[in-house]
């Protein structure tokens, strides 16, 4: 009866899942990172550190990956490097939206951050939130849309002083040639750094960046495995303690709990 | 599957064989000379044999796949998937007790406020119950996942500690006996708690239920689905082999004994050739009955059903948005992205969104030029009157749009209470409209739903006696072909 056993063996099971590859059948896994974004992805010697990798590094374990390369993963090409398979999952203040959800997948969100503002420690007692910014200097980063959400779509009539970079921008906060520096809680957060005698993120959030992990489209064992590792990291309270240690010191307002994923597919 | 009960391994046949080139012929006779004799039952004997062994790998291998269809009928028709729709109305449900707490607290004292407060307290209870029932549901899907069932205790305590919250927050409300418009402040802190409770910790866990328990569905469908098309295969196979077989039985009969037919064998090749082909044809539209119900029925009540969740919270934060002037900007910005996840136009800001809404929805059915919910449903017309279901959908919500941008004109223009009275009243009734065109479309889904697994249990039906019984006759029947042939050398 070998020939009824291998039927049997052939219909009974095996033959299930989809055509599609998945990042579960790799045997090493390549992870697209910030290089410069402190506390989140940042490339120090050849090593990457940051809550992004913190996160990448736990759920790359749970799926069961020993070994993982790190490269960076540049806000332009993500999509595209997704497309091409050049990177596994990219965990890299990656935002979920509906136009990115058309070319690629996303697993979490494993944080929502919310744009905020920082301020200097000084002036944290009188600009309570973003309208309070009326009729003063916010930084400007050359190619960044943050300042648009406030003066554009919350219509603040705020004073715009450009500048190349958040890093310069947090340089020209504590000089006093701007007010306030505006965009995602974490990214100013990590900017902030150890800085937090003179500044301050003022706790008035508004918008919802929901920071998804991307993944090729069509891998949906991959993204929900994913989901499942980023459930277990707010259960053992790795996430907590995550989140504390690269943003507790700034005083941010961290949420805890699991994010609502996307849902995979 | 009683293969082997079909197919008693015939005697002078290699037993057990796979069929493929028939066994080389019997070995010589140790006796001499009658050697012609012998070897022409042997050869019938082996023809025969690899005829039944063939013949049960046939009926084997649909037997198998009628298992498969049955097993993912019954898991996505059955058990799981009504289940993991059932979740869903967890979120709805949560969703929605938060949002009638933040009616009665915005109604106050007031009577001539839309329905009421007591009746917002009643849908209060009732969606409590809803929600209870709905975790139940959760935690038997979450068996066997310890990781799942984390999620449900943390949701059971969440609710005791949020109905606490929101219990406290109503008896002080009442005691103020403020009238319509934010309540005092003491109030509004205790809402907050509870609102951010539900918002950022239960809402989330009741969402990532739905899609875990949806794996089950997915994997189901995926593994049960190519079993079944594998299984069609494999009987087609194994059909053209036993009658290939027969047939050769049938020439070879023909030639030795000078007879045109044998009667019995041409039976039992003409019901296994009818079998293959019935077969064939089973498990192919059993694969598509499996398609149709997770396809255009599963997949759309689970996605329409999160839509229709997350339009509850979005009308829960118009009232909150007018709750609570502090986080009036964070309530708004909330809405604007759960307005984009349900029906998705680019725009940063809540006046862009309805100037987006209603350039798509007036294009809408020429082009569909827009994502989200709403966009994947009308970009996937499949089912009849699906379409003016879409459209029904697609205007209701325009006109909810339209109300909400006046609500939030008139809270801007300083006109409180006419934006209360907007919201409990106008608004109100155009978000149940565009709820209930929801819930429409939803039901047109479940009976494709519903319709496809029907369907599916229905052409099983007998194939359970079907199988066997055909086994059985093709079996004697071909026993009666060549037992008289064979006593013809006693």
């Amino acid at each position: 009866m070998a020939g009824a056993a291998l039927i049997l063996a052939a219909a009974g099971c095996g033959l299930g899942g989809g055509d599609q590859q998945s990042i579960l059948d790799k045997e090493v896994l390549v992870v697209g990172v910030k290089p410069d974004q402190p506390g989140l992805g940042l490339r120090k010697g050849g090593e990457y550190e940051g809550f992004d990798v913190d996160v990448a590094k736990y759920v790359t374990r749970k799926l069961g990956f020993e070994n993982v390369t790190f490269i960076p993963a540049p806000s332009a090409q993500r999509e595209k490097m997704l497309q091409e398979g050049q990177v596994d999952l990219i965990f890299a203040t990656y935002s979920i939206t509906p136009e990115r959800k058309t070319k690629v997948d996303f697993s979490g969100p494993y944080y929502v951050a919310h744009q905020d503002t920082l301020v200097r420690a000084s002036d944290a007692a009188v600009i309570d939130n973003v309208r309070d910014l009326k009729g003063r200097n916010l930084c400007q980063v050359t190619g960044s849309n943050s300042w648009r959400r406030v003066k554009e779509e919350r219509k603040v009539a705020v004073n715009l002083v450009e500048a190349p970079s958040y890093s310069d921008c947090i340089a020209k906060l504590k000089s006093g040639e701007v007010d306030a520096v505006s965009t995602d809680d974490l990214i100013l957060a990590g900017f902030a750094g150890a800085e937090t005698r003179s500044v301050k993120i003022i706790n008035a959030p508004f918008t919802d960046e929901r920071y998804g992990v991307g993944i090729k489209k069509g891998d949906i064992d991959g993204c929900e495995a994913v989901n499942k590792a980023i459930t277990e990291m707010y259960q053992d309270g790795t996430a907590e303690k995550l989140l504390h240690k690269w943003f507790g010191p700034t005083g941010l307002n961290l949420t805890t709990t699991v994010p609502q994923f996307e849902g995979c597919g | 599957m009683t293969i082997s009960q079909q197919a008693p391994a015939p005697p002078a046949a290699p037993a057990g064989q796979p069929p493929g080139p028939p066994p080389a012929p019997t070995p010589p006779a140790p006796a001499t000379g009658r050697g012609r004799r012998r070897t022409v039952p042997a050869r019938i004997w082996t023809l025969t044999g690899a005829s039944l062994v063939a013949a049960a790998l046939l009926f084997g291998a649909t037997a198998l796949s009628i298992g498969n269809a049955r097993e993912g009928l019954q898991v996505i028709g059955h058990d799981a998937g009504p289940q993991v729709v059932a979740t869903a109305d967890l979120y709805f449900a949560l969703s929605d007790m938060d949002a009638q707490v933040a009616n009665v607290l915005l109604i106050g004292r007031e009577t001539s406020l839309g329905k009421g407060r007591q009746q917002a307290l009643d849908r209060y209870d009732q969606r409590r119950a809803e929600a209870s029932r709905a975790v139940l549901q959760a935690a038997e899907l979450a068996l066997g996942d310890p990781t799942e069932q984390q999620t449900v205790r943390q949701v059971l305590d969440g609710l005791g500690r949020y109905e606490r919250l929101a219990a406290q927050a109503i008896l002080l409300d009442q005691q103020s006996q403020h009238a319509a418009g934010p309540p005092p402040d003491r109030v509004i802190e205790l809402y907050r708690q509870a609102t951010d409770l539900m918002r950022l910790d239960l809402l989330p866990k009741a969402y990532n239920l739905t899609l875990d328990s949806g794996t089950i569905v997915r994997e189901t469908y995926e593994d049960e689905s190519a079993a079944v098309l594998t299984g069609r295969f494999l009987v087609g196979a194994a059909g053209l082999l036993t009658l290939a077989l027969l047939i050769g039985l049938q020439i070879f009969l023909a030639r030795r004994f000078r007879r045109v037919l044998n009667p019995a064998l041409l039976l039992a090749t003409l019901i296994i050739a009818v079998f293959t082909l019935s077969g064939m044809l089973l498990l192919g539209r059993e694969a598509e009955n499996l398609r149709m119900a997770k396809d255009d029925g599963f997949n759309s009540v689970l996605a329409l059903s999160r839509a229709r969740a997350i339009g509850n919270t979005m009308h829960g934060d118009q009232s909150r948005y007018l709750l609570d002037p502090q986080r009036a900007d964070t309530y708004e910005q909330v809405y604007l992205d759960k307005s984009q996840s349900v029906l998705y136009t680019p725009g940063g800001s809540l006046d862009k969104y309805y100037a987006g809404v209603d350039k798509v929805v007036g294009e809408w059915p020429e082009k569909v030029d827009f994502l989200g919910f709403h966009g994947a449903e009308a970009r996937n017309l499949t089912l009849r009157d699906q379409r003016p279901a879409v459209g029904a959908v697609l205007t209701a919500y325009e006109k909810f749009q339209q109300q909400d941008r006046q609500m939030r004109r008139l809270a801007v223009a300083g006109q409180a209470r006419q934006a209360i009275a907007l919201r409990m009243g106008t608004l109100a009734q155009s978000f149940e409209s565009y709820d209930k065109a929801l819930v429409d479309l939803i039901a047109l889904h479940r009976g494709a739903f519903d319709g496809a697994i029907r369907s599916g249990d229905d052409d099983l039906g007998g194939w359970n006696v079907i199988v066997p019984g055909a086994a059985v006759l093709a079996a004697l029947l071909i026993f009666a072909g060549i037992v008289p042939r064979l006593s013809e050398y006693r």
